[in-house]
């Protein structure tokens, strides 16, 4: 049963991992690594891991490849060219350490077998959601403290950097249907001044553009 | 053998669950249209059958023979996945909700907990399984090829992405509550006087539902915040360009979340199947918890019949600055009560085991 099941999600996964690398369409890149974390995490829950494997799908296939298969989405990729000279020089290096990778799997294999005690399944209380709370907040809690504080920094490096240059004063209300712009978009000497200049149709717009004469200049959409 | 045994007992479990829950999900959709009618002063659908009955059916046969229209430059293989995606994510959560106490089977002479998986991260796996549903959503407006479809796939997935957020920060309350992830002992806790002074929603979790019924609504794109789906401006959203039985599935899905969102409310904050006398009639339970459930899903017709639909804007704002602290709050109150001694007495107090009649 378990070995059936093992075959499965190995192979669904590897398959996945193949297709991954070898999609030219990058969104069916995404969608097979998705796949990957899928069947990982069912090979966790074999493993008597399930807060593991439900971590993995909650982070990696329902927060981080949601945000990868939007940015595919929005910037709308065409199928990459092949480009057959591109990163030739890498080549060597990534077979010699494929060749590393299928060593060390041979050599755990033949260690497991050779192995006088096999360990017995399903002992362990390790994977169990009590157990690693308890061990993130008494042994680990330093590492854990550090690590919340470094995500922390992370999320406001990512707001400070999506808002340098866009940054709107508080005063500003952005409504859907009205044009907002910063100043500096129809005078250049107005750079520092960024109280935005609203406009409540498209006529006004133009005008504060300078595009009433220039009809060729218009939007055709 | 014996792993054999226990296989196709839990096989038995999911089939009963996914008739019971199919047959419920094509009412609830009879239910929306008639409680509908009612309330813009119309009858509803009524021909098929006595009082419309056999409606679902009727629909159901007409999706299967509509022609199924595929758009000419849509993306093919993610265009078929994603409603597949979508139910599939949608049916998956149901084999982990407990509707019902331990009871005894008369014929067959067994006492079986009336839950198909009863396992350590239940919860965890419920947050889990939702957040792969919205890759249904955000392929199928992609892969349609039409600028309405992306339109409302993107706005979709990010509704869907602000408010598992706060849902997933109103849950934390419950978990601090009752201190696992087990959905059927999370039950267990509640029981008390009558079988209703344990209810979470009862002691200190009030602001934590609260959070969690409004984006649970959010999160199952319902009326007031239907917003991938705003007519005027996005003609159907996502599913623009999906006819017959893949619509149908979408559909299938949207109210499967309904009902999923609404057992976990149930199970959660609403005491599951915990009601009184259910200790001296454990099939009681069934009966109040698919009740509970059902009071969910006659709110969810009832705004959609009262309500105006939010701007997105107004959406998005809402759920990060509004209810992310609420919930946040929540888990303040919740854990500073937790570590009152006064707390602890009165909780004791509430949710003794089989309480008055429990």
């Amino acid at each position: 049963m378990t070995a059936v099941l093992f075959i499965l999600f190995a192979g669904f996964a590897v398959g996945c991992a193949i297709s991954m690398i070898a999609q030219r369409n990058p969104l069916y890149s995404a969608i097979s690594l998705i796949g990957v974390f899928v069947s990982l995490a069912c090979l966790y829950v074999m493993l008597a891991a399930p807060f593991i494997a439900a971590v993995q799908v909650i982070i990696y296939a329902g927060a981080i490849m949601v945000l990868v298969v939007f940015v595919i989405m929005l910037l709308n990729v065409e199928q990459e060219e092949r480009v057959p000279t591109r990163l030739r020089s890498l080549i060597p290096i990534a077979i010699g350490l494929a060749a590393i990778l299928f060593a060390e799997a041979a050599f755990i294999i033949f260690f497991v077998h050779t192995s006088p005690s096999t360990p017995t399944g399903n002992t362990s209380d390790v994977g169990l959601t009590s157990s690693i709370g308890a061990g993130l907040f008494t042994s680990y809690l330093l590492p854990f403290e550090i690590t919340s504080l470094l995500l922390l920094m992370a999320i406001v490096g990512a707001m400070t950097l999506a808002r340098s240059g866009g940054l709107l004063p508080q005063s500003a209300v952005v409504v859907p249907g009205y044009q907002v712009l910063a100043k500096d978009v129809l005078d250049p000497h107005a750079a520092p001044d960024l109280t935005p200049v609203v406009a409540h149709t498209t006529v006004e717009v133009e005008r504060l553009l300078g595009l009433e004469n220039a009809p060729h200049l218009r939007d055709k959409g | 053998m014996e792993d054999l045994k226990h296989a196709a007992w839990i096989l038995a479990g999911i089939l009963v669950a996914f008739f019971v829950v199919m047959t419920m999900v094509a009412y609830t959709v009879l239910a929306e249209r008639r409680v509908l009618g009612f309330i813009q002063g119309r009858l509803g659908p009524n021909r098929v059958g006595p009082g419309g009955f056999l409606q679902p059916l009727a629909d159901l046969i007409k999706f299967i023979f509509k022609e199924d229209i595929v758009p000419d430059k849509s993306t093919r293989f993610v265009y078929f996945l994603a409603p597949v995606i979508a139910t599939t994510a949608a049916l998956m959560t149901i084999v982990v909700y407990p509707f019902g106490p331990e009871i005894h089977l008369p014929f067959i002479n067994k006492t079986v907990q009336l839950v198909i998986a009863r396992f350590d991260i239940a919860l965890l796996y419920v947050l889990g399984v939702t957040s792969v549903g919205v890759y249904g959503v955000a392929l199928a407006g992609w892969s349609s090829n039409n600028k309405y479809s992306l339109m409302g796939g993107l706005r979709s997935s990010a509704q869907m992405i602000s408010y598992e957020l706060a849902l997933g920060l109103a849950l934390i309350g419950v978990i601090l509550q009752s201190g696992t992830l087990d959905l059927y002992s999370i039950v267990e806790q509640q029981a008390g006087h009558l079988g209703i002074s344990g209810w979470n929603i009862i002691w200190a979790q009030e602001l934590g539902f609260v959070i969690y019924l409004i984006s649970a609504i959010a999160e199952t794109n319902r009326v007031p915040f239907d917003l991938p789906e705003a007519e005027t401006e996005l003609v159907a959203g996502f599913h623009t360009e999906y006819s017959a039985m893949k619509f149908a599935l979408f559909f299938l899905a949207e109210y499967v979340n309904m009902f999923t969102v609404s057992m976990l409310a149930t199970t959660l904050f609403l005491g599951g199947w915990n009601g009184p006398f259910v200790h001296q009639l454990p099939w009681l339970g069934v009966f109040y918890f698919l009740g509970k459930v059902i009071l969910f899903l006659f709110l969810y017709i009832w705004l959609r019949g009262t309500l105006p639909r939010f701007r997105f804007d107004q959406l998005m704002s809402f759920g990060w600055k509004f209810l992310v602290p609420a919930a946040i709050i929540n888990i303040v109150i919740t854990a500073t009560l937790q570590w009152s001694p006064l707390f602890d007495y009165v909780s004791t107090f509430l949710k003794t085991p089989t309480g008055l009649w429990g």
